[in-house]
C-alpha cells in the first residue's frame, strides 16, 4: 500500500501498434537528423578529446578540478529545486483548470501560451526590474512596512528559482492538465464517502492517479533546466554559475574548445541518461502523450 | 415515539431558477431497501447527494438516528456508496480498492485483511484481489465497488444507478446478487433508478419521484394495485385510459359513463368527483379479459392486431369511440376458441380493477 507505483495498472496503457515498413520513408528524416543532430554532437565529442591535445585530459580536468565539480552540483540543486518548486505551483494551477468549464479553461490556457511566446530576454529583464533591491516587490514590501531591509531576491539562487519557475510552469501544467482532465471527478467523491479526508484524497488518489503527468512534466523541466543559460546567468549570482553559463565562459572568454566540449557533452549525457531513465520508469506513452 | 432510522425532512433543492427537489419527506426504517424511482431530472439523483454531502439542500434536513448530517463532510458521515460509472481507483489492485476506506480509517493491517477477504467473497470475487480494476469486467467493476462500499460496515448504502452501464444479462445477474447481499448484511439500502422492473425486483418500498416531489411511496403492489394519481399509475406498469364521464360515487365505488354510452358500476374512485365531472378510466392491459366473468363490464371493440406470446396475448383493439387500447390477457390452457380471430367483439374487465382518475388539465 505505498504511494509509488511499483506495477502499473493495465488500463492505461495503451496498445502499441508496430508496423514494420521499409527505410524508404524515414530517409528524409533519417537524413535531417544525422545532418544537424548526429554529426555536430559526434563533431563535438571529437573536440573534447582532441583538442588541444588528443586524449581525456578535458575530462580529467573537469571531474578533478573542484570548482567544476561545484558548478556541476550547483547545476543538479538548481535544476532540482526549480522542478520541486514548479510542480508545486503547476498542480494547484492545473488543477483549477481541468475542473474548470471549458470555455474559461481554454482562455486561462490562451494566457499560458501567450506567456510562452513572450520574448525569454524580455521576460527575464522584467523579472530583474520587480526583484532589484530597489524593485517593486521590495519596495512595496517596505512601504507596507513588512521589513525594513530591502530582502535578496536577485544575483543569488532565489532569484534564479523564481525566474527559472516561470519560465517553466507552462511545461508542467500542459501535461498535467491532460493527465488530471483524464481523472474522473466522481472517483474523489467515491474517496470522500469511503472516509478519505480531502489530504488523504489528494495523497492517496490525486497524487498517484496524475503522477504520469507530474513526471513527464518533471522531465521536462529538470532536463530544460540543466541546460538553461541566459535566465540563470542574468538572475543568478557569480557563486552560482550553472553548466551552461560554465560553458560559454569557456568558449566565449578563454576560447577553450575542448574544455567546453566536453562539459557540453557530459550535460548531453546525462540528459540523455534521465531521459531513459524515465522511460524505463514510467513507459514511452506516458511521457510523450498525455499533453 | 421512536426517531425513524433515516429521516429526510422538507428537503428542497434549486439551482438558480431551477427547482430540482421541491418537497422531499421520507422516513427510513432501519434494514430497508428503499428506491428511488422516477424519469430523469425528477430530482431523485439530487436526493441521494444531499443524503451523500455532495449538495447542500437549500432548505430541509436529513437526520440519521435523530442527528442533522448537513453539518457533517462527506468523508466523515461514514456513508457507502456506489455509482453510476465505475469510480475504482485505476492505480490500486481490487483488495487495494476494498481496502482503501479500512486504511484511511487507521485500521490494523490483520482486521484489513480479514474484512477484504470477507468482502471479496461476500461479491464472489474470491482470487480477483491482485488484479486491476481495468482487467475487470465492468460487472466485476460494480461488484468491486460494491465491496468497497460495505467494507467498512456503513449504516447505509447509496446506489446511484448503478447498473445502468451493464447490459441486461448482467443487470439481472447483478440484481440477484444486491438482493442477496442485503439479505445477508442487513444494511438500509437507498437505490436510485428510472427502471420500474429493477424497482420492483429489488425494494421494499418505492418512492416515485415527479418534478422534485414523491407521487407516492409504497411497495410495488401498492403503486401498481393502489396508484395514487394518474401518474403512478402510468409510470409503473401499461395502462389504457379511457374517457368517461362521473355519474356518482357511493363507499368510493364509482359509477361511470364511457364514451360508447355504456354504464359501468363499482369502478374505484381515486378521489372525490363531481356528478357530470370529466374523467378517465384506468384499465391496465391484463386486467382485460376476451370472455365474460361473474361481475364483469363489456366493451365493444374491433380487433385491428392480436398475437400470441404463450403466457398471454396481445392484442391490438379499438373501441367504438375509435380510441386504440392494450389489451393482454392471458391464455386460457382450458380453452383453445380465440376470439380474436373475429373482426370485431368484446373485451372485458372486473370494474374493481379499473381506477378513476380526473381528465388531465387543458391548459
Amino acid at each position: 500500500m505505498s504511494g509509488n507505483l511499483p506495477h502499473r495498472p493495465p488500463v492505461l496503457r495503451k496498445p502499441v501498434v508496430r508496423t514494420r515498413r521499409g527505410l524508404g520513408g524515414a530517409l528524409p528524416a533519417l537524413i535531417i537528423v544525422s545532418l544537424f543532430f548526429v554529426v555536430p554532437v559526434v563533431a563535438l565529442l571529437l573536440r573534447s578529446v582532441t583538442e588541444p591535445t588528443p586524449g581525456l585530459q578535458n575530462y580529467a580536468i573537469l571531474f578533478g578540478d573542484g570548482t567544476y565539480a561545484r558548478v556541476f552540483f550547483n547545476t543538479f540543486l538548481v535544476a532540482s529545486i526549480v522542478t520541486a518548486v514548479t510542480v508545486m505551483v503547476a498542480f494547484p494551477v492545473a488543477w483549477t483548470l481541468a475542473i474548470m468549464p471549458p470555455a474559461l479553461g481554454s482562455i486561462v490556457f490562451g494566457i499560458i501560451i501567450l506567456s510562452m511566446w513572450t520574448n525569454l530576454l524580455t521576460r527575464t529583464y522584467a523579472w530583474m526590474v520587480l526583484l532589484q533591491r530597489t524593485g517593486v516587490i521590495n519596495r512595496t514590501l517596505m512601504d507596507i512596512g513588512l521589513i525594513s531591509e530591502p530582502l535578496p531576491l536577485i544575483n543569488n539562487l532565489t532569484g534564479v528559482t523564481i525566474g527559472m519557475v516561470y519560465i517553466m510552469l507552462p511545461f508542467m501544467i500542459l501535461p498535467l492538465v491532460g493527465t488530471l482532465r483524464a481523472i474522473d471527478p466522481m472517483t474523489l467523491r467515491a474517496a470522500a464517502l469511503c472516509g478519505a479526508s480531502p489530504l488523504d484524497a489528494f495523497r492517496r488518489i490525486l497524487l498517484p492517479l496524475s503522477l504520469p503527468g507530474i513526471a513527464a512534466g518533471g522531465l521536462m523541466v529538470f532536463v530544460m533546466s540543466l541546460g538553461y543559460f541566459v535566465t540563470p546567468t542574468l538572475l543568478g549570482g557569480t557563486s552560482n554559475m550553472m553548466l551552461a553559463g560554465m560553458i560559454a565562459q569557456m568558449i566565449q572568454s578563454l576560447l577553450n574548445w575542448g574544455l567546453g566540449s566536453a562539459a557540453a557533452f557530459i550535460l548531453l549525457v546525462v540528459t540523455m541518461a534521465l531521459y531513459a531513465l524515465q522511460l524505463r520508469l514510467v513507459g514511452t506513452q506516458r511521457v510523450t502523450g498525455g499533453v | 415515539m421512536t426517531e425513524p432510522f433515516l429521516s429526510i425532512r422538507n428537503l428542497r433543492k434549486t439551482f438558480g431558477s431551477f427547482v430540482a427537489v421541491h418537497d422531499v419527506t421520507i422516513d427510513i426504517p432501519k434494514g430497508e431497501f428503499l428506491t428511488f424511482l422516477g424519469p430523469s431530472g425528477s430530482g431523485k439523483s439530487t436526493t441521494l447527494y444531499a443524503i451523500a454531502g455532495f449538495q447542500d439542500p437549500t432548505s430541509g434536513d436529513v437526520l440519521l438516528e435523530g442527528r442533522s448530517l448537513l453539518s457533517v463532510p462527506s468523508h466523515k458521515r461514514n456513508i457507502g456508496m456506489v455509482f453510476q460509472r465505475y469510480t475504482l481507483f485505476q492505480h490500486l489492485t481490487v483488495a487495494e480498492n476494498v481496502a482503501f476506506p479500512l486504511r484511511v480509517r487507521r485500521r490494523p493491517d490483520a482486521e484489513v485483511n480479514r474484512k477484504v477477504a470477507e468482502m471479496l467473497s461476500l461479491v464472489r470475487l474470491e482470487g480477483f484481489g491482485g488484479r486491476y480494476p481495468g482487467a475487470l469486467s465492468g460487472g466485476q467493476q460494480q461488484r468491486v465497488a460494491l465491496a468497497r462500499a460495505l467494507a467498512y460496515d456503513p449504516p447505509i448504502l447509496l446506489m446511484d444507478e448503478p447498473l445502468s452501464a451493464l447490459d441486461k444479462k448482467l443487470r439481472e445477474e447483478i440484481q440477484a446478487e444486491i438482493r442477496r447481499i442485503h439479505r445477508e448484511t442487513g444494511v438500509t439500502i437507498l437505490y436510485v433508478t428510472h427502471d420500474q422492473d429493477e424497482a420492483l425486483h429489488l425494494s421494499d418500498r418505492i418512492a416515485l419521484f415527479r418534478d422534485g416531489r414523491i407521487a407516492q411511496i409504497g411497495t410495488g403492489e401498492d403503486l401498481y394495485l393502489r396508484p395514487a394519481c394518474e401518474f403512478v399509475a402510468s409510470f409503473i406498469g401499461n395502462s389504457n385510459f379511457l374517457p368517461a364521464e362521473h355519474l356518482q360515487t357511493t363507499d368510493g365505488a364509482a359509477t361511470i359513463r364511457l364514451a360508447d354510452g355504456s354504464i359501468v358500476s363499482g369502478v374505484k374512485a381515486t378521489q372525490e368527483f363531481g356528478q357530470g365531472q370529466k374523467t378517465r378510466l384506468m384499465v391496465r392491459p391484463e386486467a382485460f379479459r376476451l370472455r365474460p366473468g361473474p361481475a364483469t363490464a363489456g366493451l365493444a371493440v374491433e380487433f385491428i392486431d392480436a398475437a400470441f406470446f404463450g403466457e398471454r396475448r396481445r392484442v391490438v383493439a379499438r373501441t367504438s369511440a375509435g380510441q386504440e387500447i392494450d389489451v393482454r390477457p392471458p391464455s386460457d390452457m382450458a380453452n383453445d376458441h380465440d376470439e380474436t380471430a373475429q373482426q370485431s367483439g368484446q373485451v372485458f374487465f372486473d370494474p374493481a380493477a379499473a381506477f378513476l382518475f380526473p381528465a388531465l388539465q387543458t391548459t
